[in-house]
């Protein structure tokens, strides 16, 4: 794996975005298990700062994890 | 002190803007509580799954007069989801002490105006293609995956990828220059 499919695939975990799976479940990133133990960790990190920047650019403080449980329930 | 059992009658009650007060206060915490399971999970599926069971079971939850009393309890929902999780994909080695740290979860605070500015600003900084691809993640709000974020940006999703990265790394940097710290 090159050092930019990496960063790609750590990149794609930062998304709020998840599929469900066959019984309503919130199935994990594709992208988060072609990662090795490092990788995911990183991606970790990097959600947190992700998170961060869309808390302090939302006007409700709601990052893109918290519109997309709210979605969920609404 | 911010407690945000302050939000749980109305969550009780079905409150789903309370309900969402209380996620903007939470979730760093309970996220941040998975870190010892971020290389056997992928936490944001957890973080996801664990407030929506808070959310159903929010009626049944009885406060234990403690501030905070239902982050604690979204703490202990999310290490049990992501130890289920990592047994189910047969993980080994998960530290038994993951299940400790229910009590250090501490609620966050609203973004203040400073680190709002600061954040805008180094958006506006940011070069086009990654500005770009930062604000479609940002106003997708977790409801469209990359790839379709992509198509409508007119980028392939690895090309999207790329630039969200890049736009990341910059604003970071961006950010160190003016002394914020993510």
């Amino acid at each position: 794996m090159t050092p930019e499919e990496r960063e790609s695939l750590v990149a794609a975990v930062t998304s709020a975005h998840r599929d469900r799976g066959p019984r309503g479940e919130i199935r994990g990133h594709r992208a988060f298990y072609d990662l090795d133990d490092a990788g995911r960790r990183e991606a970790f990190e990097a959600t947190l700062r992700v998170r961060t920047i869309e808390t302090a650019a939302d006007p409700r403080a709601l990052s893109s994890t918290a519109r997309a449980v709210l979605a969920r329930i609404r | 002190m911010i407690d945000l059992d302050a939000h749980l009658a109305a969550i009780r009650a079905g409150d789903a803007d309370a309900f969402g007060r209380f996620v903007a206060g939470a979730e760093r915490g309970v996220r941040e509580s998975l870190r010892s399971f971020a290389a056997h999970v992928d936490t944001e599926a957890i973080v996801q799954e664990a407030f929506l069971r808070v959310w159903e079971l929010a009626p049944r939850i009885t406060p234990d007069g403690r501030p905070n009393s239902l982050l604690r309890w979204s703490v202990r929902v999310a290490k049990n989801l992501a130890i289920s999780e990592a047994r189910r994909a047969r993980v080994h080695g998960v530290d038994p002490s993951t299940l400790e740290g229910v009590e250090d979860a501490s609620p966050t605070a609203p973004p203040d105006p400073l680190l709002r500015r600061a954040i805008a600003e180094c958006r506006e900084a940011l070069p086009d293609k990654p500005a770009m691809a930062l604000a479609a993640r940002i106003e997708s709000g977790g409801a469209e995956p990359d790839e379709a974020l992509a198509a409508r940006l007119g980028m392939k999703t690895n090309t999207f990828l790329q630039n969200f990265s890049r736009a990341r790394k910059m604003l970071g940097e961006c950010l160190e220059s003016k002394g914020v710290a993510l």
